[in-house]
This record gives structure tokens, C-alpha cells and sequence, in this order.
């Protein structure tokens, strides 16, 4: 039986940090890995304030009609250019590009509901940069944190897992209601 | 009949003469012509060298980037270039004889196996001399992922899986030496020969210790910032020799620190009190003078003086770019003046309300240059005492810049 694609990453992988790495120092990383990734997309991360509190500039310039613009609400805190610019859409991979299976978070506001959501950013990968036009290079900014808050930082390359770690573009997949963690 | 024939005969014989003199007439004026100039020599094919000492030379590069591209700043042309690799990184040895390049490649491209290397350069001919393999990096678009020691021996590379960590490179043996975990931190702020800082998402900086041998030690400080609501940009300033360092928050609060194998930090001063104006705060409807952009803030050690490219604008526009650079005196804590920026063409990028210079860097000497990047590839070279711009620099796109001896 042939192995799988993931089986086969999942061997390279193992191989290579077995090269440089002992047994029971490969365990202990391997279980802190394992109990942080599935962690980080189901983060509830929401520091904004209650729903009438003031807006950011982008809360308040935001639209809900076009996802190929920088202002389209969920890409409050994207950074790079916009998969719905190359073929996807803002929660869609363009054909041939694999979405990374962590991702990053951030919470943006539906300019029209006024209710606020948690959004994973994530990366489509294993193809070239894409090279739409500069209109859909973004660079959000709203409660984006530096590299040492990982979970919330846009300038790694969220493409961990992947068969090639090349960013290709990025998505905004809406994961669930902030209301609740706002109050 | 046969003298029409005759005649016609003659009037093509006259022609064809006419037609021989003037070829060698014009063959004399070029025999002349080449008797008055003397011979081109041949050619030989042959390849450049980087001149040595050159005072102010920049390295700009990025994410987008395929090469560290050099220019001379004082002539604004093209020196060279280093190929780089996907989310390069580059460092310049104390003596300026090696270039290290930290970078990643995949053997097909965007596709096939990952490689993630230390490349070291020979400064003046710019050949590769080796490439050390790592077992990982960070594909992180941020300068502080990768750096050397004070004395050149030894450089640092950030990871991030399986734990962050940092991968620590011995120079002399061009080889790796071992990896230090330090959950929770990222990044390198290096100081002395045997150690290095990283920002943590506790508020706190972690200081690592490795010996020449046995094993490392990891010390932190107590939390100082808030990494939710005013956190550190990456973009702060260790000097590599003394270790004395200033990190930079989002609301402009600048925190001293003395790094070291147990780093101390001081109590931080605010960038706008310095100006006159109030300390910023973290309101997201708070107009003020804000810190921002992506290569933000430069130091010159000699004089402690520090640049900081300022926006008009709410909390959460760190990324914002500057319209103006502050140039402040990090001994006495004051203001020394306001470089207003002159606009520059829009960078397109769809979120960002006015057009901006992203990225500032300085030279470490005693006539300091500035240099302000966009991506539009006008690169701008000032005066750093008056603010006065002398030149500009085309098709020197990127997201950075590199001087030496910073």
C-alpha cells in the first residue's frame, strides 16, 4: 500500500528531527506541538471592547460587498495579498494552493450587525507568491501583536504542515460568534 | 544605330570610373581617419570587486526580495548584489570581510525539499564560501530573526517548531553548534560573545547563556510590558558590544535595558512627553503622534541618538508608515528635532490611508546618513543633522535596510 501524502511528510519530518534531536527530548517537543496546534485555531481571543465601544479606522471604513478589497471586514488584520484576488475567494484556497492547517487569529467587527468575529487567517501554500495586483496587498493591523504572541502576529509565514512552506496568499475563514468574549 | 550603342558604352564606362573614385576617395578619408586615432585594444572579460571602506553602503532586502542589493549612498549606483534565499535575512561581519545569509530553498522552487542554510560571502568578491544546513528557521518577515555576536564568531537563527528555540551557529567551524528552546520568546537580541536576549509574550525578556562549553542557561527578567495592550515592537535596539539596549512599545514608551547573562530593564520614557506632547495611550478612537511602520526606528550608538518614523493616528495603526521622522536624544530623553517627510507616491497597499515611508535606517558614522525605503523602489538619502535630502535611489525596492556596524 502506498503512503499517504501526510504519512509521508509525518516520516520526513520525523527522520529530520530525530538527525538532530534525542529520543526524549523528541517526545517532550513532540507532545508540546501536538497539545498547542489544535489550540491555536479555537483560540476565543478577543481583547476589543464591548459592541458601542469606540472603532478601530478600519471598523469604521469597513465593507461587506467586495472580498478582493483591503477594507472587505474580514481582513482587519490580514497581511499579504488576497487569495480572493488569485483565483479563491476569502475563505477559499485558489486551485492547486493548500490551506495551512493552523492558522493565526485576529477579531473583526461586521460593520452592518455591529456583532464581532473571530477569524483564522490562513495561509494557502506550496505555490509561489501570487502575483495579483498591489490593490490586493493588504496590511491590517487591528489588534495584531508581535512575533512573540505568535497566535496573534501577520508577518510569519502561516504555512506549517504543508507539503512546502512557500506562501502563496491569504484567507479570512470565519470561525465563530466574539460576542460573548467582548462582554 | 551603332554609335547611339557606342556612346551609351562610354557614358557607363565614365559612370563606373566615377563610382571607383569616389569609393576610393571615401576609403582614404577612413584610412586618414583611422591613421589619426589610435587602435582600441582588445577586451578582456572579467569580473568587479566590492571596493573596501566604502562609507556609506546599504543593503536593501525583504521578503520579496531575491538578492541583498548594494548600493553606495553617496553616489546612489549599484555595487552588487548577494542572492538570498525565501525570507532572507542578512548579517555583516564586525570586520566587514564575510556576509551571512540566513535563508530557505526548496530544490524545485516553491516545491520539493525544504533547505534551510547559514550562506557566508566573501565581502570583497562576493563568492559563496560555504553553506552551513540548518535543522529549521522561522519564516518570519522580521530583521531580529537572525543576527551574530559582537565578535563575529558565532551566529544566532530563530526557529519555531517544534518549540520556538534558537539554532546557534559556530563561525570558526562553520558548523551548528546546538539549539537553546525558549518557550514562549522569539527573536535575537545578541550581546557580548555568549549570549543573546529574546521578547517574550509574558512581558518579560529571556537572556540565554552559552558557554564556550557545558550547557546553556536561561534567565528572565520579571514582566515589564504588556504584550496585549502595549507591547514591544520587534524592531528594538541591542548594542551588540556593551549590550545596552532600548525597546520601543506601540504607544512610544522606550524601556532602557542592560542585556546580559541576567538582563535589567529601567523605567521607560514616552517618545510624545519628550516632544511636548502627552504620552500616548491605547485608545483605538485616541488621536496622537504614533510610532509605526515595518522597519521603524533607527539608532546611531555613537551618539544615542534615535529616529523614529511618526504617524498622526489611532492605537492599532503600528503598521502605518511615517509622515514625519522624530529624532530624539535617548541620553537626556528630549526631542531634537522634526523631519517632515516629503509625500512620496502611493504603495498601493489597499489599508494604508496615506502614502508613507515604512522602513528608516541610519549609518554609524560620524556624518550619519538616514535612508528611508517604500516599496515603490524611491529610496531617499538624507542628512541626518538637517533632515535635508541629497538623492534618491531607484529600484532599490525592499522591506529593509542594512548598514554596517549596526
Amino acid at each position: 500500500m502506498s503512503k499517504s501524502r501526510i504519512d509521508k511528510f509525518g516520516e520526513r519530518l520525523t527522520r529530520r528531527i530525530a538527525g538532530y534531536s534525542s529520543r526524549r527530548s523528541f517526545l517532550a517537543r513532540l507532545g508540546m506541538a501536538l497539545s498547542a496546534t489544535p489550540v491555536l485555531p479555537l483560540l476565543p481571543v478577543a481583547r476589543a471592547a464591548a459592541a458601542d465601544a469606540p472603532k478601530t479606522d478600519f471598523e469604521r471604513y469597513a465593507q461587506t460587498t467586495d472580498a478582493t478589497q483591503c477594507n472587505y471586514w474580514k481582513y482587519c488584520a490580514s497581511d499579504g495579498v488576497l487569495c480572493s484576488c488569485c483565483g479563491g475567494g476569502s475563505h477559499s484556497c485558489p486551485p492547486g494552493a493548500e490551506p495551512s492547517p493552523i492558522s493565526w487569529i485576529g477579531t473583526c467587527v461586521h460593520p452592518d450587525s455591529g456583532h464581532s468575529y473571530v477569524i483564522a487567517y490562513r495561509d494557502c501554500c506550496g505555490k509561489p507568491v501570487c502575483s495579483a495586483g498591489k490593490s490586493c496587498w493588504c496590511d491590517g493591523g487591528d489588534r495584531e501583536l508581535p512575533t512573540y504572541r505568535s497566535p496573534l502576529n501577520n508577518d510569519i509565514i502561516w504555512c506549517f504542515g504543508n507539503a512546502s512552506a512557500s506562501y502563496h496568499c491569504s484567507t479570512a475563514a470565519l470561525l465563530g460568534s466574539a460576542d460573548a468574549s467582548r462582554k | 544605330m551603332i554609335r547611339a550603342v557606342m556612346m551609351m558604352k562610354a557614358a557607363m564606362m565614365i559612370r563606373a570610373i566615377m563610382q571607383i573614385a569616389l569609393l576610393l576617395a571615401s576609403l582614404g578619408g577612413w584610412l586618414a581617419a583611422a591613421q589619426a586615432e589610435p587602435e582600441l585594444a582588445p577586451e578582456t572579460s572579467d569580473v568587479a570587486t566590492l571596493p573596501p571602506n566604502v562609507p556609506h553602503r546599504i543593503f536593501t532586502g525583504g521578503f520579496r526580495s531575491q538578492s541583498f542589493v548594494i548600493f553606495d549612498a553617496d553616489t546612489g549606483k549599484m555595487e552588487g548584489s548577494i542572492p538570498a534565499g525565501y525570507v532572507s535575512n542578512l548579517a555583516i561581519a564586525p570586520d566587514s570581510s564575510r556576509f551571512y545569509v540566513s535563508e530557505t530553498y526548496w530544490t524545485h522552487g516553491a516545491r520539493g525539499n525544504r533547505q534551510d542554510l547559514v550562506s557566508i560571502y566573501d565581502a570583497k568578491t562576493l563568492n559563496l564560501l560555504k553553506e552551513i544546513g540548518l535543522p529549521g528557521r522561522a519564516l518570519v518577515e522580521k530583521m531580529q530573526n537572525f543576527d551574530i555576536n559582537a565578535s563575529g564568531s558565532r551566529a544566532y537563527v530563530y526557529i519555531m517548531m517544534p518549540v520556538a528555540s534558537v539554532v546557534w551557529v559556530d563561525l570558526k567551524s562553520q558548523a551548528v553548534g546546538g539549539t537553546v528552546e525558549i518557550p514562549g520568546c522569539a527573536l535575537v537580541f545578541p550581546w557580548g560573545n555568549e549570549g543573546f536576549s529574546s521578547l517574550c509574550g509574558d512581558g518579560s525578556l529571556a537572556s540565554v547563556t552559552i558557554p564556550a562549553s557545558g550547557p546553556a542557561k536561561v534567565t528572565h527578567t520579571k514582566p515589564f510590558f504588556d504584550a496585549n495592550s502595549d507591547p514591544i515592537f520587534e524592531n528594538s535596539f541591542v548594542d551588540r558590544a556593551t549590550g545596552k539596549a532600548l525597546f520601543l512599545s506601540y504607544s512610544g514608551l522606550v524601556y532602557p535595558a542592560q542585556l546580559g547573562a541576567d538582563s535589567t530593564v529601567s523605567e521607560p520614557w514616552s517618545i510624545q512627553k519628550a516632544a511636548g506632547y502627552a504620552p500616548a495611550g491605547t485608545g483605538v478612537q485616541e488621536l496622537a503622534w504614533r510610532p509605526g511602520g515595518d522597519q521603524l526606528a533607527a539608532l546611531h550608538k555613537a551618539s544615542g541618538k534615535l529616529f523614529v518614523l511618526m504617524h498622526p493616528g489611532n492605537y492599532w495603526t503600528h503598521k502605518h508608515g511615517g509622515t514625519e521622522i522624530w529624532v530624539l536624544d535617548t541620553k537626556t530623553h528630549t526631542l531634537v528635532s522634526r523631519f517632515p517627510l516629503r509625500a512620496v507616491p502611493s504603495s498601493g497597499l489597499g489599508n494604508d490611508p496615506v502614502p508613507y515611508y515604512a522602513s528608516i535606517a541610519v549609518s554609524q558614522d560620524a556624518k550619519p546618513l538616514l535612508y528611508l525605503l517604500n516599496t515603490e523602489g524611491n529610496d531617499v538619502v538624507l542628512d541626518a543633522a538637517t533632515g535635508r535630502e541629497l538623492r534618491k535611489i531607484e529600484f532599490a525596492a525592499g522591506d529593509w535596510i542594512s548598514v554596517p556596524g549596526n
